[in-house]
């Protein structure tokens, strides 16, 4: 129907002069090569410089410029183009769930307070030695696929109980943290961090439908990590190894 | 309550729901099925407290499911996707829900077990 022509459709709104949101259609020669989702808002930004977006280091590291891509979350920096068109179209939308600061920029306040309640760092009150903590390479590969993370919130944004419940539920990508930090053999409060998970809300609002696994652009298993969570609350509180620091 | 303790609440439950169901099926499926074997059936001893224990566990295994679709579906934020006015009636409306499931529950659970027992 569009033939050489892309047909973006691209979600706006700017609080100071709309009174909604609206979808407004852009319609663009299409690029020779296959670019970037984000070279695509560039091209778009050229013509219309009221678009508005985050992006900093347009190579999937930053983790800026989540958005939601043809109805999937997903960086608009690494999904090419080709990737994501139906029918020579392409429906651009914020992250779902989050409140919208203007077109494709959320507030991510409620993502960030979730991560900052795991407390995202590592716990150990013993004297430090004087070069680093050291780790068997055995400890050190359970880290693997837990501390990629980016934080750009494609999975929480994509997970229908952290839209419900942001403010209890601590969502995938941060509960990927929290495994992380339970996980890593230098960390003492994991008997602590257990606990901050235990009510029915924190960890068990997850209900494993792995939108989250399907969304993450660096291939993690946030779900799996959640199983590890509830497996470690499951044991007995005896069996919990709260590590002595030796 | 723990989140953990409702997980295995929420598990154990409908393992034993399952278990009961298996034998029912079984029953039927091995017994050329009237009237009498039926009530028969019903009035051992053994599957009448079987029985009265699975609807116990019924509604405990349905409680915590529709306390969680509550809690995600009945609140201010998810009934203020819908409209203002909805979601400042949020609490009323999700308490309103449990009220009306507690109250079924219990009209439910009297049925049978007078069904059951007398």
């Amino acid at each position: 129907m569009f033939g050489n022509k892309l047909q973006i459709s691209l979600y706006r709104y700017n609080p100071e002069e709309d009174k909604f949101p609206y979808m407004k259609k852009y319609t663009i020669d299409k690029p020779e090569k296959d670019i970037m989702v984000l070279d695509l808002l560039h091209l778009l930004k050229e013509d219309d410089q009221s678009i508005s977006y985050r992006r900093s280091c347009r190579e999937g590291v930053c983790g800026s410029d989540g958005m939601n891509i043809n109805g999937k979350n997903g960086l608009a920096c690494i999904t090419p183009v080709s990737s994501v068109i139906k029918n020579n179209k392409i429906e651009l939308r914020p992250l779902p769930g989050l409140p919208v600061i203007r077109d494709l920029v959320v507030d991510m306040t409620e993502f960030y307070a979730q991560y900052e309640k795991i407390k995202p760092f590592l716990q150990n009150e013993t004297t430090a030695p004087e070069q680093e903590r050291l780790q068997s390479p055995e400890d050190r590969d359970k880290l693997d696929g837990l501390y990629e993370c980016i934080l750009c919130a494609c999975c929480s944004t994509s997970c229908p109980s952290f839209w419900w419940n942001p403010d209890k539920f601590v969502g995938p990508a941060a509960l990927l943290q929290a495994y992380r930090f339970l996980a890593d053999s230098r960390d003492l409060k994991t008997q602590e961090r257990l606990e901050s998970l235990s009510d029915p809300f924190s960890v068990y609002r997850c209900h494993g439908i792995m939108n989250c696994v399907s969304v993450c652009p660096k291939g993690l298993n946030p779900n799996k990590a959640i199983g590890e969570i509830k497996s470690m609350l499951h044991k007995n509180k005896k069996d919990i190894i709260v590590s002595d620091g030796v | 309550m723990k989140g953990s303790r409702i997980w295995f609440l929420q598990r154990y439950t409908s393992v034993f729901i399952l278990s009961y169901l298996i034998y029912l099926i079984y029953f039927i499926f091995t017994n050329d099925l009237n009237f009498f074997i039926w009530s028969d059936f019903f009035l051992s001893f053994q599957i009448r407290i079987f029985t009265s224990i699975i609807f116990i566990l019924i509604l405990v295994h349905s409680f915590i499911g529709l306390w969680t679709v509550g809690t995600d579906y009945l609140t201010k934020r998810t009934l203020g996707f819908l409209s203002k006015p909805l979601a400042n009636t949020a609490d009323i409306l999700r308490n309103m829900y449990y009220f009306i499931f507690v109250l079924l529950g219990i009209i439910y659970l009297t049925f049978v077990l007078y069904i059951i027992w007398l």
